[in-house]
């Protein structure tokens, strides 16, 4: 998996490219975690390059949101393709984490 | 017409990445959706992890054997290993309908091998345990 994070504003993306699972994940919690514990609270993961998720990366996810949540902080997901969309829906994912077809929508409900 | 495979994986994380390999390889000789290949892959993943993380209490090298065949369009996939009994179908269901920061991080990854696959079963025998999983092919149009 490929991992590339750039900034909009105070919002912090990361582009995620490839497949998430058991080997890869912690990569990226790691990344989250890193990007938390230094201050960042405002997290968008860009899923339009993702190509496979299991629970590995459902829990990476998890992780991320509850350090978040301690700091009023949040974190949203965009672009995720119809399969990856259905993990999130079959875990109840997808009423826990806010989901947007766009980065543009995604970066606008930071603002409300 | 039956196709039919056996692999043998090392009790290593590391193995997640070439089950990817071969079930992807798998699949594409066999024509299957990408979508089947995704749900395929997803349950095994989980499953052989599992395996690998918590089936052993020494430190040796265990093989892994997956047996996997597709016949008249349905996935059969057989997992053993000479790990401690372990029964996933005996796994507490996580209750997905729990507020996010309440869940337990873990026990998702048995829930999304049984969603995906038709049928599971479990067998102890002989030192071993295998488990047989099943997909039912549906026709996408």
């Amino acid at each position: 998996m490929e991992i590339t994070k750039s900034k909009i504003n105070d919002i912090v993306i990361f582009s995620l490219k490839g497949r998430m699972d058991t080997t890869t994940a912690p990569q990226m919690q790691d990344q989250l975690l890193v990007a938390i514990g230094s201050g960042e609270k405002r997290l968008a993961i860009d899923c339009a390059q993702l190509e496979y998720i299991s629970s590995a990366g459902l829990r990476a996810l998890l992780m991320a949101a509850k350090q978040l949540k301690n700091v009023n902080g949040k974190i949203v997901l965009y672009s995720l393709k119809a399969h990856i969309r259905e993990v999130f829906d079959l875990a109840g994912f997808s009423a826990a984490f806010p989901l947007f077809n766009s980065q543009a929508d995604a970066l606008a409900s930071f603002k409300s | 017409m039956s196709m039919q495979m056996t692999v043998s994986f090392k009790n290593q994380l590391e193995e997640i990445e070439r089950l990817g390999q071969i079930v992807t390889e798998f699949a594409q000789r066999h024509h299957w959706s990408s979508h089947l290949l995704f749900e395929v892959n997803v349950a095994l993943e989980e499953l052989l992890t599992n395996v690998i993380s918590y089936a052993y209490e020494d430190n040796n090298e265990h093989d892994i054997i997956l047996r996997l065949s597709f016949t008249d369009g349905e996935v059969t996939a057989e997992l053993e290993d000479d790990g401690r009994p372990f029964n996933p179908l005996e796994a507490a269901e996580p209750d997905v309908n729990t507020p996010l920061e309440d869940r337990p991080v873990g026990g998702l990854g048995i829930y999304l091998a049984r969603k995906f696959m038709t049928d599971m079963s479990y067998k102890r025998q002989e030192e071993k345990n295998l488990l047989i999983l099943k997909k039912t092919v549906k026709e996408e149009h």
